[in-house]
């Protein structure tokens, strides 16, 4: 039977997405166009997540100015306020909701402001899409609006991650594509910004990430690397800004396999025969790996509920050791789903998981399946957001041949570990 | 619906003794210059802890999918634990157009068959205020056909900020349900605690003690609460506002309406603990309560002191500065002192008027802006250890001394006498680790200072 409601949800909004985006930019802030809860849930939910200050600002909307203002009064009187304080090299205006269903003019307001500031707007109402589409609206608003289209290409390559990839995931991805001899620039880039570094001051602003300059100039990429299906369209918009440059797209960089297209593709664009010699020496360590882990996972019941890509990416790695993945569960519907062979896809929340969990099932969700995996006997492995139990989230790595090895042992000796205590 | 004349009446809360001035945390916020939570956050935080009632959320994503089992409240309840679930109507675009008056319904009796509970708290935010979906009529039908109390709260996020979502949720509560049941007997030294969230079990470290000396919890609002106890909040002799002044006019009316008299009380510390207790002793007046009160108080205190001897002899003595909010200026600098420790200075930089008169009364230095002032005060005081929020931690580093962060969520009570041999714990862990000194170092590719 399905229910009316949600139990325990799975779904993340569509504006914490478009957060995670801006705070991947250099110098920028965040700015939520809604009333003060909004920004101040997705402040405390990415602080606890990965302990450390997070840049975001409100436009405040309250009652009064929810009826009788179109957005050009909050948002202009937000902007004017954060510029008394910083100087922002871009304000990402992202919307909520609330000021969705009032239906104010963002990019109205945006216009009339643009001489002043570097302004970014994207629509991402709450009530429609979740993580990955608000950030993906996000991501392709900065190519839209900021990148200057060009012919050029220089020896230079974008990367564009999904929502669900850590900022050590993006650094790993960014460094193996220099090892091919690129410059290699991330969009958004949270390697520098939410990657849990001791600065001297914690600014306002966003600490690190990808300069507007840079952002600028990313049209002269020979080619734009997308990895996972939600990101498929801002690759597919940056090329319209250069229609020299080469789209590669990967759904996953999970497991051997994917690893393989990753590394055979860089060599193609690269033109060389041979990869980094540490490339392959940890190609001879997941192959290992996967024998060494494959009678611990092999026909083990694997449920998984996160965002899509992160689904695909986890379990592309699991199935590869003979892992059986017993039911999928996502918050929202989106192509990555459909390669995944399982007896059990479910578009809902972390209340439909319940009944799939026992005591010979292993559960890959965010910290909220705690509870759930003691109830039910279950042994937990913790992916996605939020974590707000354990620490170090922003250092996992679980991509191309390092993090598939790692990730195979963290699972098996979970299993392991859990069974010498029965 | 918002209910407009209540909003005004609870931001003029005659109880209020900062009243005749202007107060920051009761503004409309700024655009741009804000960074607290709204009216149904402060609605949640107050009624969330009702173990056995329903919490659904009527709301699009963000409202409950970035909020729910994020604090640490626990609660004794034996059935299953709902202040950790969520519930959510997951407004989507169709209910934007249509309404949501039907998915609302149909939740509603989803929660009822499905999960049968004490009660159900249907919490209206922004969006379903702006579409205008009909929360009461269908909650009244709901209750009517179930038998079961709903209790719609109208803190959508816009109105305003935390402190009035838990002053509506307290309007709702008294509407709805305070006094719709009557106890059996009715205890002599009966008392309600307000405010009490049992963050982290705080609220388990004392009510023993209350229980030892003879008084009744009636009912809590709402740490460990239970609906059924909170509808016979009436038959209470005494309201008691743990620390959080938002439901001061919950109290207020009750007083009217019940005539139940309210005190005011901070069980943080040994020194206020034992006020506390004392507060609530007097207010009934009985001889043999007081003097068993003093009794266990004595017995409570010698032992905590007991207890306290070994953090005392590293705690002596040692200088410290405090930079927190509220009513945390007094009650943590009340604390430190209570283990010896020399409390330079406290910040009241987000302080009501109230707090700040509080405070003179433990610290000499109040500081108004505690970023400029702190780093200078260490090193004309010698200060060893830094109790601050996050934002404070290089400040520390730099000086290499202890940090110890007091606005993160704390993992173990401070509270009452138990309470305060864990903050003496942690802080001795903290002044004893050589990681703020280590993590202070150069690298070989800094120039040495």
């Amino acid at each position: 039977m399905t229910k009316p409601l949600e139990v325990n949800p799975l779904k993340l909004s569509q504006p914490m997405g478009a957060l995670i985006a801006f705070l991947g930019v250099k110098n920028s802030m965040p700015l939520m166009h809604g009333a003060q809860g909004c920004a101040s849930f997705s402040k405390v939910f990415f602080t606890r997540h990965f302990n450390d200050p997070i840049a975001i600002q409100t436009t405040a909307v309250n009652d009064i100015t929810a009826v009788i203002d179109g957005g050009d009064y909050s948002i202009s009187e937000a902007v004017k306020n954060i510029t008394l304080k910083v100087k922002p090299e871009l304000i990402g205006l992202f919307t909520t909701g609330l000021t969705e269903t009032k239906g104010d003019d963002i990019k109205g307001v945006a216009s009339l402001l643009k001489d002043e500031h570097t302004i970014v707007y994207a629509h991402t109402p709450d009530f429609e899409g979740g993580l990955e589409s608000g950030y993906t609206k996000a991501v392709e608003a900065i190519i839209d609006q900021i990148v200057v289209a060009t012919l050029m290409c220089e020896k230079k390559i974008t990367i564009i991650p999904h929502v669900s990839m850590t900022p050590l995931e993006v650094e790993v991805i960014k460094e193996q594509v220099e090892l091919f001899g690129w410059s290699v620039y991330a969009l958004p880039d949270i390697s520098e910004s939410l990657d849990g570094h001791l600065g001297e001051k914690q600014g306002a602003l966003s600490s690190n990430g990808i300069s507007m300059s840079e952002i600028v100039e990313l049209g002269s990429s020979s080619a734009v690397l997308t990895i996972g299906n939600s990101v498929h369209s801002c690759g597919t918009k940056l090329c319209n800004k250069n229609k020299n440059m080469k789209h590669i797209h990967f759904d996953s960089l999970g497991g051997l396999v994917n690893s393989d297209k990753f590394y055979g593709s860089l060599m193609e664009i690269s033109a060389v025969a041979m990869p980094h010699s540490k490339t392959i020496r940890w190609r001879k360590r997941v192959q290992d790996a996967l024998l060494d882990t494959h009678f611990i996972l092999g026909g083990k019941q694997i449920v998984i509920a996160a965002e899509p890509d992160l689904i695909l990416s986890l379990s592309s790695v699991l199935t590869e050791a003979g892992a059986y993945i017993k039911a999928i569960v996502s918050p929202t519907k989106s192509s990555s789903l459909d390669s995944i062979k399982t007896e059990n896809k479910i578009i809902g929340d972390l209340g439909d998981v319940e009944g799939f969990l026992d005591k010979e099932t292993l559960l890959i969700t965010n910290f909220h399946g705690e509870r759930l995996a003691k109830k039910e006997h279950s042994i937990l492995v913790t992916r996605g957001y939020p974590n707000y139990e354990l620490v170090g989230n922003q250092l996992k790595n679980d991509l191309l041949y390092e993090g598939t090895a790692q990730f195979l042992f963290e699972v098996a000796n979970c299993i392991i570990a859990n069974s010498n205590h029965h | 619906m918002v209910n407009k004349k209540q909003i005004k009446e609870l931001l003029s809360e005659s109880a209020c003794s900062h009243n005749e001035q202007k107060k920051s945390s009761c503004d409309k916020p700024k655009p741009g210059a804000t960074s607290g939570g709204c009216a149904f956050e402060g609605a949640q935080i107050a009624l969330f802890p009702f173990a056995d009632a329903v919490h659904l959320v009527h709301a699009p994503a963000t409202c409950l999918g970035a909020s729910w089992e994020t604090r640490a409240t626990p609660s004794s309840y034996d059935g299953e634990n709902n202040t950790f679930l969520g519930y959510s109507t997951n407004v989507n675009t169709h209910d934007i157009i249509f309404g949501g008056n039907q998915k609302l319904e149909e939740s509603i009796e989803y929660i009822m068959i499905n999960k049968k509970p004490k009660a159900i708290f249907v919490y209206e935010t922004c969006v379903t205020a702006m579409i205008g979906d009909d929360m009461d009529n269908i909650a009244n039908r709901m209750e009517i056909k179930y038998n079961i109390p709903v209790v719609v709260v109208h803190a959508p996020g816009f109105v305003g900020s935390k402190n009035l979502g838990s002053r509506l949720a307290g309007e709702a509560v008294l509407d709805k349900l305070i006094g719709t049941k009557e106890p059996t007997e009715i205890h002599p030294f009966g008392i309600n605690l307000i405010g009490e969230y049992n963050v982290t079990g705080d609220m388990w470290q004392y009510t023993p003690i209350l229980e030892k000396i003879g008084i009744k919890i009636v009912s809590t609002f709402a740490g460990d609460g239970r609906i059924e106890s909170i509808q016979m909040a009436h038959r209470a002799k005494l309201n008691v506002i743990v620390c959080a002044k938002s439901l001061i006019t919950l109290c207020r009316k009750m007083e009217e309406r019940f005539g139940i008299p309210y005190i005011s009380v901070s069980f943080y510390g040994k020194r206020d603990t034992t006020n506390a207790i004392r507060s609530i002793v007097n207010a009934f007046g009985d001889e043999e309560l007081s003097r068993k009160a003093e009794a266990i108080i004595a017995v409570e205190e010698e032992a905590l002191e007991k207890r306290l001897l070994p953090y005392r002899e590293i705690l002596n003595g040692k200088k410290a500065i405090l930079n927190t909010g509220g009513n945390k200026s007094w009650s943590i600098a009340s604390a430190l002192q209570d283990m010896g420790i020399d409390v330079v200075a406290t910040s009241v930089a987000k302080s009501t008027l109230e707090d700040i008169d509080i405070a003179k009364s433990y610290v000499k230095i109040l500081m108004k802006s505690p970023a400029n002032e702190q780093a200078k005060l260490i090193d004309e005081h010698g200060v060893e250890i830094l109790l601050a929020g996050g934002r404070s931690l290089y400040t520390a580093i730099k000086k290499k001394i202890a940090f110890v962060d007091v606005n993160q969520e704390k993992k173990i009570s401070y509270g009452a006498y138990g309470g305060l041999e864990n903050l003496a714990k942690d802080v001795c862990a903290a002044v004893q680790n050589p990681v703020f000194s280590i993590v202070g170092t150069k690298a070989p590719w800094e120039k040495q200072i």
